[in-house]
């Protein structure tokens, strides 16, 4: 084959390429994304009236499938008319087609409330419940701090009230771990009452030849800890803030970094389970229940594991506050829904989310090891399931529930992640870990 | 790609031309449907890839046109660099080492013909049979606090040694990189037995009179005659560490930190987690051109070497 044909063939081949690329770039159709109007903020109607005839909701969800199937059943015999057709999806799966699900034309009547609700929330693609909080009473029969965590940081266009983009189901919230018998050998009386206290008793455990904290820095076990300790050290509303994604909000603040400073100390005082980083939150919870450690950092959705395989030898406590009197802060969040604005049935979804709140619910809830969002209406647990429920009481009643810091961005998770497992080992200043978090925040926020 | 049908040499003259041009017509037709599958399934989605990496897009609402910026954010990310330079200290793990080993083993094992090679290239086959994720899960167990490779560094007294494997800042690659290294041995190794086989046993013979040692014979007659092998292993072992993904995204998810980020589980997380979908395309069309050039850098030297 001759040299000049070759390279003919090859300019050819180039020209086509272009040819084809060049007039798509040009074209203004070919923009990827889709046009439709944003029609903002929509609110649903004040009336509560259910509609005649037999509906169909479709309730898409990721989390506790045996709990929403009770749930389902309890509700549909209540309302022969509403037919709940529940579609689970895995977690991962669930969050990150999220956007596409819910602002494509099959978009499910009510779906799980998750990160990046908010910024759909903002264009409209799910419906404001605040009319509602009043027609059916949610603002008595729900602890305020549970709702304030679904208002996307809005104000109601339609109450001139705060917003609310879902209703809670179960509530969760993070807090401290405690082997009873190796607490008592390292001379561990009670759970303690400070943060320095708490310190005192990581130190003795330590003394005492014991791994004084299991974390499972693997995954999310991690950002748990420094958001606990966040908890503590910075004001509620300006965390709120940040993670709400306010403008000027910021992370890089002095209480900030004493909490990520105390990581890093922990770390190099040797109080972390040797392996932290290389280990799930599951698999820190398997070896605390072994025994490996005195203390470990963990949501109640660990609590049954925990009280099976441990019975009256767990204890829980919340991340105590600086001073005795300081109040409750953990963070938390619920398995709560929303309701999509392109529902046909939102009075219908409206009758299910009222019945989530309702004492029935309220004990399937329990049943199923979450939180209910009215626990005065549901038995009273036993053992560490009462622990829990005693530290969300106080919390919610010091208004202390704060969200997880990785809903202020969806690219958070990792960078919380990543960066906790750098101040576990010493391998980032606090500084520096702080400003990874802000770029990041900035970056989706917009500054 | 199409290639032309052979073409005659010899003075053309128009009617032999004629004929030859419709004959060269009638050689695409047979190719279109191969050609049209490829241009649909693999050409196609590089271009539009290549297209949507010059937006700033969600995934969903509409893009907007930023050109190149994304190119340059991923020069001046460092996470984005160190996923990269990650990659490639995995080359070493998924690509040098495996081969090094696959070259010794047949060098032990091509000099004699034994019963049972069969067995031989059967067990060294398995690790590709198991699903990548599956690997993943196991090598996770094995490098666990009480794994099996910290159960042996206790058996034999060396306890100081024993650590959380894959969150350790400083051994996580490498232990990545083994798993890598296990995968792919087996693999190298087939390639080059089943090339030896090829080798014409006299050659052996001729050599042994001439009083070649174990050594001299590997470099005279075995790894001449295994240059098509090694280009195949190099390409494929390289294309599977620049590529990884499944393997990382199993055991450590890129931690701890950022010591074993690698471009794939970037690419990845951009585009679904974090709705960064031209960013993503960015990345993978760098990553792609990279891989191009090695894979393209392998083939010239193997070549330029027959």
């Amino acid at each position: 084959m001759d040299r000049t044909h070759r390279v003919r063939r090859r300019v050819a081949a180039t020209a086509c390429a272009l040819a084809l690329v060049l007039p798509l770039a040009a074209c203004e159709a070919l923009t990827p994304g889709s046009a439709t109007a944003v029609p903002g903020p929509t609110a649903v109607p004040s009336s509560t009236a259910v509609p005649d005839g037999d509906v169909t909701l479709r309730l898409q969800f990721a989390d506790a499938p045996l709990m929403v199937d009770a749930l389902i059943a309890a509700f549909e015999k209540g309302h022969p008319g509403i037919d709940v057709e529940p579609q689970y999806k895995s977690f991962s799966d669930y969050v990150q087609n999220l956007r596409l699900t819910m602002t494509s034309d099959t978009a499910p009547d009510i779906a799980q409330y998750a990160v990046g609700m908010t910024d759909l929330a903002a264009d409209g693609h799910v419906l404001d419940l605040a009319p509602w909080r009043e027609a059916y009473g949610w603002d008595e029969a729900v602890p305020p701090v549970s709702l304030d965590q679904l208002t996307g940081g809005r104000t109601s266009e339609a109450t001139g009230g705060r917003a609310l983009f879902g209703v809670p189901a179960g509530l969760s919230m993070t807090g401290i771990y405690y082997n009873k018998e190796l607490a008592r050998r390292a001379g561990i009386e009670a759970p303690p009452k400070t943060l320095a206290e708490f310190e005192e008793q990581l130190a003795a455990a330590e003394d005492a030849g014991l791994t004084p904290l299991g974390v499972g820095a693997l995954d999310s076990g991690g950002l748990h800890l420094w958001a606990a300790l966040l908890n503590q050290l910075m004001p509620t509303d300006a965390y709120w803030d940040w993670v709400n994604g306010k403008k000027g909000a910021t992370m890089e603040n002095p209480a900030a970094i004493e909490a990520s400073e105390l990581i890093v100390e922990w770390g190099r005082k040797g109080y972390y389970n040797e392996s932290a980083n290389g280990t799930a939150q599951v698999d820190s919870t398997a070896q605390f229940a072994k025994g490996d450690s005195v203390f470990l950092i963990n949501g109640n959705w660990a609590a049954g594991q925990l009280a099976t395989a441990m019975g009256d030898r767990v204890g829980f406590f919340p991340m105590p506050g600086e001073k005795a009197d300081s109040p409750t802060v953990a963070s938390g969040f619920s398995v709560s829904y929303a309701v999509s604005s392109l529902s046909r049935h939102p009075e219908a979804a409206g009758v299910f989310l009222d019945f989530l709140t309702s004492p029935e619910a309220g004990q399937i809830i329990s049943d199923n090891g979450f939180l209910p969002p009215n626990p005065d209406a549901v038995k009273k647990p036993t053992g560490v399931l009462a622990d829990i429920a005693d530290g969300h009481r106080r919390a919610v009643a010091d208004d202390g529930i704060t969200t997880f810091p990785d809903f202020a961005a969806p690219a958070m998770l990792d960078r919380l992640r990543s960066g906790v497992q750098k101040l576990i080992a010493d391998r980032v200043t606090p500084a520096d870990y702080l400003d990874s978090l802000q770029d990041e925040w900035e970056d989706h926020h917009g500054e | 790609m199409a290639s032309r049908p052979p073409v005659v040499e010899g003075a053309p003259r128009s009617r032999e031309r004629r004929v030859r041009g419709r004959s060269r017509w009638r050689g695409y037709v047979y190719v279109l449907p191969a050609l049209a599958v490829y241009l649909v399934f693999a050409v196609l989605p590089a271009l539009h890839t290549a297209y949507l990496s010059l937006f700033e897009w969600d995934g969903v609402t509409l893009g907007d046109w930023v050109g190149l910026d994304n190119y340059a954010e991923i020069f001046q990310d460092p996470i984005l660099r160190r996923s990269v330079v990650n990659a490639l200290v995995l080359v070493v793990f998924f690509s040098f080492v495996p081969i090094v080993l696959g070259l010794l083993s047949t060098g032990l094992l091509a000099r004699h013909r034994r019963p049972g090679m069969g067995a031989y290239r059967f067990l060294f086959m398995l690790p590709q049979v198991v699903p990548l994720v599956a690997v993943g899960v196991t090598w996770r167990w094995l490098y666990g606090d009480d794994g099996v490779v910290n159960q042996a560094l206790r058996a034999v007294g060396l306890d100081g040694a024993a650590r959380a494997w894959l969150g350790d800042f400083d051994a996580a690659l490498v232990a990545v990189g083994l798993v890598g290294t296990w995968v792919l041995s087996g693999l190298c190794m087939m390639l080059f037995l089943s090339g030896v086989q090829k080798v014409d046993p006299s050659l052996y013979e001729a050599a042994r009179i001439d009083g070649a040692g174990p050594v001299r014979e590997f470099t005279a007659v075995t790894l001449p005659h295994l240059r098509g092998e090694l280009a195949v292993a190099m390409t494929v072992t390289t294309v599977a560490a620049l590529a990884s993904f499944d393997i990382v995204y199993v055991t450590t998810n890129g931690g701890p930190g950022e010591q074993t980020t690698v471009p794939g589980l970037l690419v990845y997380r951009l585009a679904f987690s974090e709705g960064k979908v031209g960013l993503a395309a960015a990345l993978a069309v760098v990553l792609g051109c990279l891989i191009l050039a090695i894979v393209y850098l392998i083939n010239r030297l193997s070549r330029s070497e027959s």
